[in-house]
């Protein structure tokens, strides 16, 4: 068995760790005996694969600056982009690439950055960046359904597909409707930096059994030794959980005090 | 008259702040500096006015390093140099020094600053000189993207009489291109060290016109000779080059090309980016006047003392500790490591407190598969408050899990199983720390060191 991955842009959408993701897919995949032919593709490099041949595209995140480079770059592949998304081509689409997809992205400056509009969303630079630690539950349906990273991003981002995950903890698209990222057919959208794939392997994993339910017809893949994986992934979903509590314990001491300030204030 | 009494007044408190500090148990790098600030905002400008010359050391990576050895090379000249020795370098570390050590007059002031930081300094002292070491990613969220940092230390050269010392090799020099101030530039050339491709693939852009620059050599990170196909940008040519080097465990012999002559040197410190550090000491030295000789033998005698590749002795074993917080410093952390052929144990401390950067994202951007090259290594200890973080990059840069140690940490304090176990092993340790975790680990170290000597 033998994938071919396109690593897009890995040059410039580089932003926190999203090269990972890359190393997560190879390595998750040769550790099965499946061959990874891993393809570079960036400004000024032609890819050497016809598009009927790529089973997955891995695509990073970047400053406003990089990611208006790569717009300008991108757009002469757009429709062989969409061929590839409607034939459920898998992609995983990270931040600012994520955005990318959509109708439009407002920088900070209002100026409108192009953008692909592959998908019907809309996206807005705000000065205040959403960053930190977010939990969220799969909407996948697969276990466990807790996928735990970081985000770092300016853009508030709408849409009426199905979420990629529902905010637990975190701000994810907007910080408003409790979603995060997106789902629509294979193609995952999402604003977890970190890199979202190691220590999420469930997510990898999905990915991998779609290009190859793709390919060769697959619907299961062996398992692997998770066991660092799993640390990984608990212990910063234990501690936002401590974190969480913290916070509502002292809402709680905050509403006792409240109340306790409305007596005597009553007594007067 | 009034102002005089309002500085009299702040240096009091500020002092006063500092022996409180001291008899709790505490530094004191910034407090002094701050209570001093509160009263007299503007009393960083007249503290300057005190220093004969003022230096400025700024950067993403080098300011420490370079702030002590260039102390330590100067003090061959001058007798009376103040410094904020300790990498307090916002506005209060700055500040802190002069009202420590409180003097009518001074041969040097040389500060390492903040990269967000100059602006404030700069807007009160003028400097004489300006070292600018490079720009690399490093805790994106303080400032936004790098190209705003590097605007931030640009806008704050005001005065076209300040000279600036500039990285020939870092295509980051180029943006200060377009200031009328005199440039001294300094550069690594090609040597040994030299390869010929990024250890991790990142396209930089150049910073004249826009197109992708190209690579003829790479020192480290996005560091080599560059040139640029569209506007024919490249490194602007060098008034001090390094032309040869020879590594050692533990130090280099190198020589350098400046005044038409080539002259050697020694330097105890490993990491390609040292020599870079030494270079820009170098440079400064020299064109203050110092003679060959003294700067040779000031650099040879320099010793570490910061945790930055710091090597400390207990009893039969040594210990490299070494702080690191970003891509490029892990990077070249761990390819100084691969010069040591014999048995040796690794530690990495990775904490998130806010200090550290609560991203550690950064761990992914380094070329940790680096760590396979490194020969003969027994085990690898994974601590710190993101202890699992270390272990699953180790994973998937392709070490072997039977050699990885997880010590997961409550909190920053928490190292102490991970430190007994990696000093329990009698071969050499080599300690790597972030911002918070370091410290820890060399209050740990010299502890031992203490208890070893009662012995």
């Amino acid at each position: 068995m033998k994938l071919n991955i396109i690593n897009m842009y890995p040059d410039i959408l580089n932003m926190y760790g999203d090269i990972g993701n890359t190393q997560c897919i190879i390595k998750r995949c040769e550790w099965r005996g499946i061959e990874v032919n891993h393809i570079v593709s960036t400004l000024g490099s032609d890819l050497s694969i016809n598009e009927e041949d790529i089973d997955m595209v891995l695509i990073g995140g970047g400053s406003d600056n990089q990611q208006s480079i790569v717009s300008k770059n991108l757009i002469a592949k757009r429709s062989k982009f969409d061929n590839y998304i409607e034939n459920d081509g898998v992609v995983l689409a990270i931040c600012g690439s994520y955005q990318m997809l959509g109708n439009d992205y407002l920088d900070l400056n209002q100026n409108n950055i192009p953008c692909l509009e592959l998908l019907d969303i809309n996206t807005e630079s705000k000065p205040e960046r959403f960053i930190g630690n977010i939990l969220i539950e799969n909407n996948l349906n697969l276990s466990p359904k807790v996928v735990v990273r970081f985000e770092n991003h300016g853009g508030r981002t709408y849409h009426n597909y199905e979420p990629f995950g529902t905010v637990k903890l975190g701000n994810g698209n907007n910080g408003s409707d409790k979603c995060e990222g997106l789902i629509y057919k294979n193609v995952i959208g999402s604003y977890l930096h970190g890199p979202l794939l190691p220590k999420n392997p469930h997510i990898a994993d999905y990915l991998i059994l779609q290009a190859l339910k793709n390919k060769y017809n697959l619907d299961s893949l062996p398992s692997l030794d998770d066991n660092i994986e799993i640390k990984a992934r608990n212990s910063i979903a234990n501690k936002l959980a401590k974190i969480q509590k913290d916070k509502e314990i002292s809402k709680y001491w905050k509403y006792k005090k409240r109340i306790k300030d409305l007596k005597e204030y009553q007594k007067q | 008259m009034k102002g005089h009494l309002t500085t009299k007044i702040s240096m009091y408190a500020g002092k006063t702040t500092y022996k409180i500090l001291q008899i709790s148990g505490k530094k004191g790098t910034a407090l002094p500096g701050k209570v001093s600030m509160k009263i007299k905002p503007n009393l960083l400008k007249e503290m300057g006015e005190k220093c004969d010359r003022t230096i400025l050391v700024t950067g993403t990576n080098g300011k420490t390093t370079i702030n002590n050895l260039l102390n330590h090379v100067l003090k061959g000249k001058y007798n009376n140099i103040t410094s904020n020795l300790n990498g307090s370098n916002l506005i209060n570390g700055v500040v802190t020094p002069f009202i420590i050590n409180k003097q009518e007059h001074y041969d040097c002031g040389v500060f390492e600053v903040d990269e967000g930081t100059v602006p404030k300094v700069t807007q009160q002292i003028t400097p004489n000189y300006i070292i600018i070491t490079n720009f690399f990613r490093d805790q994106l969220d303080r400032y936004g993207e790098v190209e705003n940092t590097i605007k931030m230390v640009h806008d704050a050269i005001t005065d076209s009489k300040t000279i600036l010392i500039l990285n020939a090799d870092n295509p980051s020099c180029l943006y200060f291109s377009d200031l009328p101030n005199p440039e001294i530039y300094y550069s690594h050339g090609k040597t040994e060290n030299s390869k010929k491709q990024m250890d991790v693939f990142e396209s930089v852009f150049c910073p004249i016109c826009g197109n992708r620059l190209e690579y003829d050599f790479i020192n480290y990170g996005s560091i080599g000779q560059y040139h640029c196909n569209n506007c024919g940008a490249k490194n602007p040519p060098s008034d001090y080059k390094l032309m040869s080097v020879t590594s050692h465990d533990g130090y280099y012999d190198f020589s350098i090309g400046y005044c038409n002559e080539q002259k050697s040197f020694r330097l105890n410190l490993m990491g390609i980016y040292n020599l870079y550090n030494c270079l820009a000491v170098i440079a400064l030295s020299s064109e203050l006047g110092l003679d060959y000789e003294t700067i040779k033998n000031r650099i040879i005698s320099f010793e570490y003392k910061l945790g930055r590749m710091e090597k400390i002795n207990l009893k039969n074993k040594e210990v490299v500790l070494v702080l690191s917080k970003n891509p490029v410093g892990l990077s070249e952390v761990l390819a100084a490591f691969c010069i040591n052929p014999n048995e040796k144990s690794l530690m990495f401390i990775l904490n998130d407190y806010p200090a550290d950067g609560e991203d550690i994202s950064w761990i992914w951007d380094a070329n940790f598969e680096k760590v396979l090259e490194i020969p003969n290594i027994k085990n690898f200890y994974c601590t710190g408050t993101r202890a699992e973080d270390v272990a699953l990059r180790l994973k998937y840069a392709g070490f072997p899990t039977s050699k990885i140690r997880i010590y997961p940490s409550k909190d920053r304090f928490d190292i102490k199983p991970a430190m007994n176990n990696i000093l329990s092993e009698d071969n050499k340790s080599y300690i790597i720390g972030t911002f918070t975790g370091m410290p820890e680990a060399r209050k740990i170290l010299y502890d031992k060191q203490k208890e070893l000597m009662k012995k």
